[in-house]
This record gives C-alpha cells, sequence and structure tokens, in this order.
C-alpha cells in the first residue's frame, strides 16, 4: 500500500466531521470559559451517562435513517421493557434473565415493526407510530400504570456499578456498542448493504441483496438497544417506570442527524452520531451548570438542529458551486 | 395582461430569439453557445441524441433553467425568468411528456389550475369556467365534457387538457417535449391537428421528438443538437431524414456496427425457456446460445421487459419451465438468479440500477462482495480496490477516482459502471434491457463493442432494445414480441426495420379495437 498517512486520514471519518468536531472544541471551550467544572473527566463521565440512554437508542436509529426507515417506538420500548423487568423482578426472576427477557421484548417489537414494514407494506413512519402507541399503552397496563418499585441489588448494580469505582457500567457498555456496531457498519457486508438499501432499495434487490431480511435486521437491533436502554434506566432509577423516556427516539434522531444523517438515506456514520450526541448532550449539560432554566434546553436542541442543517446546506451549495466552476474553467480551456 | 395580448396579436412577425446562450452542470457544458431565431406560425423541431440539449433548452425557455451566458427574447424583448412561474405568467407553456394534470379534478378546474375565476364572496364560478371551457374544447374540435374528471379521460385527452390550459392562458409559445410518447397513432393524430390549429393561430411552436416521420409530418423547421451545440437549423422539406441522422450523429449508424468485431462461433445452447408464462406474458419459447447476441424487440409495454423480470426472479413464474444448462432453475429473487449465472442490467439507470450515494468501486463491487470477506465477516478492502481499478481500467470508466460518488459521472459511464458490476460476477447469461438509453453515441459504439467481447467470451447475452437499427446492427437473431406473447423472428441477415416493424405492430382491427375503449 503505497498510500501516505496524510491520505489516510484525509479519507477517513475524521475528515468529514471535521466541522462537527470543531464545533464540539467550540462547545466545551465557551462552557469552561463559564464554569471551571465544565471541562473535568467528572463532568464528561457525567455527560456520558446522561446520554447513555438516548445513545443506546441513537445507534439503532442511525442505521435505520441510512436505510431510509425510521423508528418511533423506540421510546415506548425502553419504558416497556424497564417496566417488564421491574416486574419480572418482583416475581422473583433471576435478575440476569430478567434483563435478557427485557431485551428481547424490545426484539420482539423490532420484530413486529419489519413484519407491519416489509409484509403489509406500512410506510415506517407509520407502522412505528403505531407501534409507538401501542407498546406504551402495554407499558401502563402491564403494571396498572404506576411504577414499580426495583429492590434487587444485582439488577441495580447494572445501572451503578462503576468500574474502578469511576466509569458507570452503562457507559461502558453504550461504548462498546458503538464500537462494535460501527465496526458493523463500515467493514462488514451487512453494514454496506444498509447504505446500499438507503440509497436505492430497488436497485439493491437488484444486486442480489435482500432488503426485507436487511429491514427486519435493523428492527431488531433496534428494538434490542432501545431495551437495553431502557432497562439500564430502570436499573439506575431503582424502578420500572411507565412514563419513562418519552420523545427519547427524537432525542436520537437528532444526534444522529446533526452526526451528518440523511433523511433522504445512504449516508451517515456512527463517529458522527457520536459526536452529535455529545454537542447535544454537552449543551444541555452546559446550559444546567450556568443555571440556564430548563426549558432552555428544548429551545436550545431545536436551534443547534437548524443551526447544524443550515451549515450543511450552506457548504453543500458551495461545493456544487465550486464544482461547477471547475468543470466551466476545463471545458473552456 | 390579457389586454397587452391583444395588441400583441396584432403584430405580425413574432418571434423567439435564443442569443449565445450557454449552460453548464459539473462535468457537462449542456449548452454550447445556442444562437437562432424561430417565427410565429411555424412548427420547430428540436433534434439530436438524448443529452444533446435539447430539453435544457425547453427549461431554460420555460424559467427552470437560467442561462449561464446569453439570453433569449420575446418579439424583441429580453427575458430573464426566474422561474418557471414567471415564463407561464409571460406566456410561454411547455407540455410535458408526463402530463401535469390534476387527476381528482375536473377538466374545467385543470384548465383554470391556479387561476380559478371567483365570483363576489370568493365563490369559484364553475359556470364561467365551464363555458370556457367548452368553447377552447370546440376551437380545437375536442369532444371534452368540461365537467369530466380528469382521472376517467384517456391519456392522450389528458393530454389535450395541458394544451387547453396553455391556450386559456393566451400562451404565445408553445413547446411541446416528446408529447407522442404514449400515444397511439390515432391519439397523435389528434394531437397534430391542434398543433395545426396553434400554428395557425401564429403561436411559435417547438416541438422535441426522436421519431423522424413524425417530425417530416408536423415540422417545416428542425434544429439539430448535438452534445449540446447546435449542427444546424434547416428546412424539413430539403433534407432527407439520412441527413439529419448524419448531422445529429456526426457520421451514419451503419459504420459503427459495419466496423464491430463480432463473435463468429456459437455454441451449445444456455438458455432454454419453455412455454414460459407470467401474470403480463404468455406461452414464451426461445433458446439462446453460448456467444450469442439475441435481440428482443417490440413496443414498449410489448412484455419484452417482464419475460426478463420472471427470468430474473422478479416477477413470479405461473407456467413454463426454464433450463439453464440443460437443469431446470426457477428463481425466486435476483439473489438466486445471480448465484446461478444470470445478469441483468435494468432499463431504467436511474431506479433500478445505481446506488446513487456510494462511490464507483461501491458500485461496481457490490455485486461479488460477498465472496472475498475476511473474518469477522470483513470486507477485504485491497481485494475491492484492486477489482474496481481493474474495472475502471477495462472499460474505459471516465473518473478522476475509484472513491467518486456514482451520481456525479455523466450517464454513459453510469451504465459502463454498473455493466462492470453485472460482468464481475462472470455470467452465463447476461441480459441487458435498452443498455445504450440516454447515453451519447460515443459511448454507445464503445457499448456495442463491449457487448460483442462478452459474446465472445461466451456469454449468452440478451439484448432488449426500443431502437431498431440498433438491435439489427447488434443481434444475432431477433425476437419480436407483441401484447405479452412473441409474434416472430428474425435472422440477422433477414433482418430489416420493415420486417421487424410489421411483427411489432399491432394489426389493424386491434388498433380499431382499442379506439372503441378510448
Amino acid at each position: 500500500m503505497n498510500r501516505t498517512l496524510m491520505e489516510k486520514i484525509k479519507k477517513s471519518d475524521f475528515s468529514d466531521k471535521i466541522s462537527l468536531i470543531i464545533a464540539l472544541i467550540v462547545l466545551v471551550f465557551v462552557f469552561s470559559f463559564f464554569n471551571k467544572n465544565y471541562f473535568s473527566s467528572r463532568n464528561l463521565i457525567n455527560i456520558l451517562v446522561a446520554c447513555s440512554l438516548m445513545g443506546f437508542v441513537a445507534i439503532g436509529e442511525t442505521k435505520l435513517i441510512i436505510a431510509n426507515l425510521i423508528d418511533l417506538s423506540a421510546g415506548s420500548v425502553a419504558a416497556f421493557a424497564g417496566v417488564f423487568c421491574a416486574v419480572l423482578m418482583q416475581m422473583g426472576v433471576n435478575p440476569f434473565l430478567a434483563l435478557l427477557l427485557g431485551v428481547a421484548s424490545g426484539c420482539f417489537v423490532g420484530l413486529l415493526n419489519a413484519v407491519l414494514i416489509n409484509h403489509l407494506k406500512l410506510q415506517p413512519f407509520i407502522a412505528t407510530l403505531a407501534m409507538m402507541s401501542i407498546v406504551r399503552g402495554f407499558a401502563y397496563i402491564i403494571c396498572n400504570g404506576r411504577a414499580v418499585p426495583i429492590t434487587n441489588k444485582t439488577f441495580i448494580s447494572f445501572g451503578t456499578w462503576r468500574l474502578f469505582g469511576w466509569i458507570p457500567l452503562p457507559v461502558i457498555i453504550l461504548i462498546l456498542a458503538f464500537l462494535i456496531f460501527g465496526f458493523i457498519l463500515k467493514s462488514t457486508f451487512f453494514g454496506r448493504s444498509v447504505y446500499v438499501m438507503g440509497g436505492n432499495p430497488y436497485a439493491a434487490r437488484l444486486s442480489g441483496l435482500n432488503p426485507e431480511m436487511i429491514t427486519l435486521k435493523l428492527y431488531l437491533i433496534t428494538g434490542g438497544l432501545s431495551a437495553l436502554a431502557g432497562a439500564l434506566l430502570a436499573a439506575r432509577m431503582n424502578s420500572g417506570q411507565p412514563t419513562a423516556s418519552v420523545g427519547l427516539e427524537f432525542d436520537a434522531v437528532t444526534a444522529a442527524i446533526l452526526g451528518g444523517a440523511a433523511f433522504t438515506g445512504g449516508v451517515g456514520t456512527l463517529l458522527g452520531t457520536f459526536i452529535g450526541m455529545l454537542i447535544l448532550q454537552g449543551f444541555n449539560t452546559g446550559l444546567i451548570m450556568l443555571n440556564v432554566q430548563i426549558f432552555w434546553q428544548n429551545v436550545a436542541q431545536g436551534c443547534l438542529l437548524v443551526v447544524a442543517l443550515a451549515f450543511d446546506y450552506l457548504r453543500k451549495k458551495d461545493r456544487t458551486k465550486k464544482l461547477l466552476e471547475e468543470s466551466k474553467r476545463t471545458i473552456k480551456s | 395582461m390579457s389586454s397587452f395580448l391583444k395588441k400583441e396579436a396584432s403584430v405580425l412577425d413574432r418571434y423567439v430569439e435564443f442569443k449565445h446562450i450557454d449552460k453548464f452542470f459539473p462535468g457537462v457544458h449542456a449548452l454550447n453557445d445556442i444562437s437562432f431565431s424561430a417565427k410565429s406560425g411555424l412548427v420547430y423541431a428540436f433534434l439530436g441524441e438524448n443529452g444533446a440539449g435539447k430539453s435544457t433548452l425547453l427549461k431554460i425557455l420555460n424559467g427552470d433553467y437560467q442561462p449561464d451566458n446569453g439570453e433569449f427574447s420575446i418579439d424583441g424583448k429580453p427575458c430573464h425568468y426566474s422561474s418557471p412561474k414567471d415564463a407561464i405568467e409571460d406566456g410561454v407553456s411547455v407540455i410535458y411528456q408526463e402530463r401535469q394534470v390534476i387527476l381528482e379534478m375536473t377538466v374545467a378546474e385543470n384548465v383554470f389550475l391556479g387561476q380559478w375565476p371567483c365570483k363576489r364572496g370568493g365563490k369559484v364560478d364553475f359556470d364561467l369556467m365551464n363555458a370556457k371551457t367548452y368553447e377552447i374544447a370546440k376551437r380545437f374540435g375536442l369532444e371534452i365534457n368540461p365537467d369530466e374528471k380528469v382521472s376517467n379521460l384517456s391519456i392522450a385527452h389528458q393530454q389535450m387538457v395541458e394544451i387547453m390550459k396553455a391556450v386559456n392562458r393566451n400562451a404565445r409559445v408553445f413547446a411541446f417535449d416528446e408529447p407522442t410518447a404514449s400515444l397511439s397513432d390515432k391519439e397523435i393524430e389528434i394531437l397534430f391537428n391542434i398543433i395545426r390549429q396553434l400554428q395557425a393561430e401564429d403561436k411559435v411552436i417547438f416541438y422535441v421528438s426522436h421519431r423522424m416521420d413524425e417530425i417530416s409530418q408536423i415540422a417545416q423547421k428542425v434544429v439539430v443538437f448535438k452534445d449540446g451545440s447546435l449542427v444546424g437549423l434547416v428546412d424539413c422539406d430539403q433534407v432527407t431524414d439520412d441527413d439529419l441522422i448524419r448531422m445529429m450523429v456526426g457520421r451514419p449508424l451503419g459504420a459503427v456496427f459495419a466496423d464491430l468485431s463480432r463473435n463468429e462461433t456459437i455454441g451449445d445452447i444456455v438458455l432454454d425457456v419453455r412455454h414460459l408464462s407470467t401474470a403480463k406474458v404468455d406461452d414464451i419459447s426461445f433458446q439462446v446460445r453460448k456467444g450469442e447476441i439475441l435481440g428482443f424487440s417490440g413496443l414498449v409495454g410489448s412484455g419484452r421487459t417482464e419475460i426478463m423480470l420472471a427470468l430474473f426472479g422478479l416477477d413470479p413464474v405461473l407456467g413454463g419451465e426454464i433450463f439453464l444448462e440443460r437443469k431446470r432453475i426457477q428463481p425466486q429473487s435476483p439473489a438466486q438468479a445471480i448465484a446461478l449465472g444470470l445478469a441483468m442490467v435494468p432499463e431504467d439507470r436511474k431506479i433500478q440500477g445505481i446506488l446513487p450515494n456510494i462511490s464507483v468501486k461501491g458500485n461496481i463491487s457490490i455485486s461479488v462482495l460477498k465472496r472475498f470477506l475476511k473474518m469477522l465477516g470483513r470486507i477485504d478492502y485491497s481485494k475491492e480496490d484492486q477489482i474496481a481499478r481493474e474495472a475502471i481500467e477495462k472499460f474505459d470508466i471516465k473518473t478522476p477516482d475509484a472513491e467518486k460518488l456514482i451520481s456525479q459521472l455523466s450517464g454513459g459511464n453510469q451504465q459502463k459502471t454498473i455493466l462492470a458490476r453485472w460482468l464481475e460476477t462472470d455470467p452465463k447469461v447476461l441480459i441487458l434491457d435498452e443498455p445504450t438509453k440516454g447515453i451519447d453515441v460515443g459511448a454507445k459504439s464503445e457499448f456495442y463493442r463491449i457487448i460483442c467481447e462478452c459474446a465472445k467470451l461466451g456469454m449468452a447475452v440478451i439484448v432488449i432494445s426500443s431502437e431498431l437499427p440498433e438491435i439489427i446492427g447488434l443481434c444475432d437473431r431477433i425476437i419480436v414480441v407483441r401484447e405479452g406473447s412473441i409474434s416472430g423472428e428474425v435472422l440477422r441477415k433477414d433482418a430489416t426495420e420493415e420486417n421487424v416493424l410489421k411483427y411489432a405492430m399491432i394489426d389493424q382491427e386491434n388498433i380499431e379495437g382499442e379506439i372503441k375503449k378510448l
């Protein structure tokens, strides 16, 4: 391989994400200026803990968005899985088995989503909208609408145990998940087919891929990850709450879009989503540390999205213009 | 507005003048210094290959694009439209091949689209609308009820509604963009009568088509485009079809085919289809041999493509058998068909072929990527690079590097990339559906060369094409499909446009029947 290191870096994902990374650095710099505690490992961990829930879902949503799909039921699945685990524990089920069953419940919802989309040909938006409502309903039904306390120490430790007394378990799992799914998306055949499908599903089929199978796998993954997030949240909160994580899927989608995933499909990376997620949560945490009223978080999140996409649009427009100028010059000469 | 137009109508010589129009797209000089003027009362046909610039010029005329250099004027007044809305308000109407009518509205509502007359109080004046629409229909001798929902009309009549819309807006310039593509002969006659009526009303008329016979019927002037440049503006009655083709192509097409190095040794039967039936085709039987190029001709919609969809596992097979090298096969999906050794380059490159968000490399390797995965299912990047590099070289795909997005290449190079994707699978049977549609002449002859190479390598090649010279020049044998069945077979030595067409056309009784249905 005669590629130089510079070329390698140029072609790597980092160069694409350069404006995002700069935004992140600026953000850290500005908030550190106002509050000395902002740039500390402790606070970084806090930020990661705060976004661990959204992070798992964002992994799933990123893949779905790349494949031109979406899952609106993720927040409901997380809530259901949390309550479901808590109820199982009350029944005396082993905490590990309860966690497994919780995740399985999420995969089951994913399966239903895929069936609705593949076999009843429902639009992904509509199919998962319906599931969002149905699953949320069941989350209330299995606990009669009341939060279910969790007392099992082992299960609680899933959400609170810290490596070296420092990094909490959910953060470790989240980072592992990003690495594993990042690898799958970037370097495996399955990952490549996700991009292909988002660009042009019919051409994907004609190329010998199986779009239905890809859809199924993606929803299984997203369902499972959402449920895992919900179970870990329940462990951290010592209870399964049917009202938990409303709108979680939208936060996750926001992170993915901030990270460069395109709603038209075919474009996006997990590295981008990870940075997008850090920016989103870093902003929120920063606002809290500056004692800004909490409602401003919503405003900030929306503005961030608009600014990011507007910036992206202007950059693309500029690039097209340059391309045009270039071809004008070369053609004339 | 209307009083202004009335005054204009008395001026005799109306004209549209294009002055030094240039238009660039990334990598393409779409229009190169176009200058000519068109007088009212004549029909100007735009002739040229796909991508020669005809449609781009129309899009500049209707305000969809703005020229990078130059300008055009109508009746001496320069026009600077920033959107199609400006053009429409200024009296320029383009009638597209895809009709822009609202199916769920009535004829009259469509004719007045966006300009519905209102009574006092804001209520739409349906009576006035219907009366005016009836008047226009009568003027053109059309039997269309203003009250009818457009979705109930035939395709031809829907197009007439489109024209009535333009007439109602008092348009002074009419441009037709391949209006006859989906019309039957009888319907084309209706359209031509309307165009002649518009001509008599002293409008400026542009007519884009690549059917020679139509142009000689309706046009007085022909504007010939080639690769974005205007190569000639000639009187229709002073040139022959051959002259026009030579202007369009640069050389007679026959020469391209005469120069091809053909495969002389045709081997055993590779694909044997017996009595194949699907929902769209009936009792199809044919064979293709090793090294043979078999052509499928027939009108669009005759079922040519549907036969291939069935072979490729996309349309369910209802009856009959398919044998590949004497073994019976029943592919249920493209994945299975590919595994068996079939490959299909589909008809519509944009919808069915390219993976737009992926690089040239990814577009080539996708069909074979699965064959060289490393541990943990990782893609072998160096192998992928190698395949892409070799294919780019072999097929002379013009791209700065393999990482470039395929959507940024020209049509011909996109098509070569897709062909490369399929040839990587080393197919036994290669199916090409309209392989040269929308690509320029240079790329076309290159394509013919590649197709002949494939035959020499021992593939059985099936080519579907609407272009008769192409299918006659390229194929060893031609099967003609009509209304879902095979209507005839012509050998290369006997093939002429006439005898292929004879099998392709619907017989006279059927035409009458079709018209009654309309």
